[in-house]
């Protein structure tokens, strides 16, 4: 039995300061502002909140804000599990178990390295992938991600030229946002628009991935509630209904990544469109994961909203730019706006907002970006290419 | 000069691996049900879910599925910038990682993809002796 539109995101919202703070923050304190000002928002008090889902601390925050959750959930598979906890929230409210949800996000892939004892994922040496890849002077995401570039061009006759396209489109919409790291000069010394030649000539990190064909690396704290109808309906905030959702995943190590050119996005992508009772020609706004250049091309593709191979050029062509037929990662993206490690959070907060109307005026209000969308596709992507989850939301 | 880079812990599930790299052998789990070689060694088959897996001498040889090149690196891999880390489908089935040998970092676009490539191993310590790959016959483009 589907529970399409049983739940609806009812506020969104972020940490005070967001991006690169002058004094380092704590995950705790991100996750911390971004609840309280969703709260206000919303109007929801915190102590209505009966359901709780983050990452890596969950049990540590609802003992913070001193709450005794009836759901209690800490999926944690990478920058997709905001999607995936939004699937999961709506599931407990359709089954009757909870009523208000709280999604929270905080991160401070930024602030980390200045404060002790802030460095994150320690690796399992006992697990049999770790040790047959550990040896071979891996180190981060694009040290990995870089294969799959590799293979999609070799598999359909692609460049990095094509997808630094994306990077120029995404740094446009970045322009548009001034919460994004890389608006303008005044917010970042390299801020402000890019060419395709700036991209392909920056700083290689790994070949073929030049430093502006990767995601920043920030702090963030985010948080949405998602609640059941009758409450959506009574708030002073718009719902943002939940069409569709679904979540799969093809790997956890990338060495067991079968085909280096697709993700399971296609099939979270599915069932999220079955869900919804909709198809690719009804999305109008497309929120996906850029944590590279090749992230957000290829799943573009999963998503069919481009046949395979060809992700690419709907930047290129400019469909998703400002004023295109369809807008992409309107936020600036992990790319330009802001990326903390885990991007998804990010990804639902400008779902919500340009889907309620707030991208221009909502808290911490965003000018000439709204896109009067009245759908959207938010897909998050974890890990190394492995874990998906996709959202279809759908304005009120 | 003692082998300066990450050296992993050898465990029960992979041992037959690290004790045939010793001997410069490449040595691969096979399930007895389904026969088929799966890479890295499981507690179950991951096509079948059989739980005996035997371990046999493989040829070492395989094609050169996908590639990279990595330009930034810490500890003993610092120093050997830029170096190209590669996937390799085996002749047996299944695909392993490893940094790939005998060819130029610095011409990226040089390096074909279904080379054919060859294991060897580097003693790391006592214990452990550390596969790589190398190019011995390349792909025609």
């Amino acid at each position: 039995m589907s529970f399409s539109r049983s739940a609806a995101i009812v506020g969104a919202a972020e940490a005070n300061e967001i991006g690169y703070p002058e004094e380092p923050v704590t995950a705790l304190q991100l996750h911390m502002e971004s609840i309280k000002n969703v709260s206000e928002q919303t109007g929801i008090p915190i102590s209505d909140i009966d359901g709780i889902f983050s990452v890596n601390m969950t049990s540590e925050i609802a003992e913070h804000l001193g709450l005794h959750p009836k759901y209690i959930e800490t999926t944690a598979v990478g920058g997709c599990s905001f999607e995936i906890h939004v699937h999961h929230a709506m599931a407990a409210i359709h089954a009757g178990i909870i009523d208000i949800a709280l999604v929270t996000h905080g991160e401070n892939g930024w602030s980390q390295r200045k404060i002790p004892g802030g460095a994150r994922y320690p690796r399992n040496e006992t697990s049999p992938a770790v040790q047959m890849s550990m040896p071979y002077g891996l180190f981060g995401a694009p040290s990995n991600y870089a294969h799959s570039m590799v293979a999609h061009n070799h598999r359909f006759g692609t460049t990095p030229e094509d997808f630094a396209h994306i990077a120029v489109v995404t740094r446009e919409w970045a322009t548009l946002n001034p919460r994004a790291v890389m608006h303008s000069k005044d917010t970042h010394e390299f801020g402000g628009p890019i060419t395709i030649e700036d991209v392909q000539k920056a700083p290689m990190i790994t070949w073929p991935l030049t430093m502006l064909h990767c995601c920043l690396q920030t702090d963030h704290g985010g948080s949405v509630i998602v609640a059941r109808p009758e409450i959506a309906r009574s708030l002073r905030t718009k719902p943002v209904w939940v069409a569709g959702a679904g979540e799969n995943m093809s790997h956890s190590n990338m060495l067991e990544m079968g085909d280096f050119t697709q993700t399971s996005a296609y099939l979270s992508a599915q069932t999220a469109y079955e869900m919804a009772g909709m198809g690719p020609n009804d999305i109008e706004l497309a929120l996906v994961y850029d944590s590279f250049t090749l992230t957000a091309g290829i799943t573009m593709e999963m998503l069919g909203l481009a046949p395979r191979g060809e992700g690419y050029k709907l930047w290129r062509d400019g469909h998703a730019a400002p004023g295109g037929r369809l807008p992409i990662n309107t936020n600036g993206g992990g790319l330009s706006f802001n990326h903390s490690g885990m991007y998804g959070m990010q990804l639902l907060i400008e779902g919500y907002r340009q889907l309620s109307g707030t991208a221009e005026d909502g808290i911490n209000g965003i000018k000439g970006k709204q896109t009067d969308a009245r759908t959207a596709i938010v897909n998050g992507t974890g890990g190394t290419l492995s874990t998906t989850g996709t959202l279809i939301l759908e304005a009120d | 000069m003692a082998y300066d880079k990450p050296i992993p812990t050898p465990s029960a599930l992979t041992q037959p691996f690290w004790d045939g790299a010793r001997e410069g052998k490449l040595m691969l789990p096979r399930c007895t049900n389904c026969n088929r070689v799966h890479w890295y060694p499981r507690h179950l088959c991951p096509f079948c879910h059989h739980d005996v897996i035997e371990w046999f001498e493989a040829s070492g040889q395989g094609r050169l599925h996908t590639y990279a090149v990595q330009h930034r690196a810490f500890g003993g891999w610092a120093k050997e910038v830029p170096f190209v880390t590669c996937y390799i489908d085996l002749n047996e089935g299944d695909r392993m990682m490893g940094v790939l040998r005998g060819v130029d970092g610095k011409k990226p676009e040089s390096i074909k993809i279904g080379s054919l490539c060859q294991i060897e191993f580097d003693q790391a310590n006592e214990d452990v002796h550390i596969p790589f790959w190398r190019v011995v016959e390349e792909a025609s483009s």
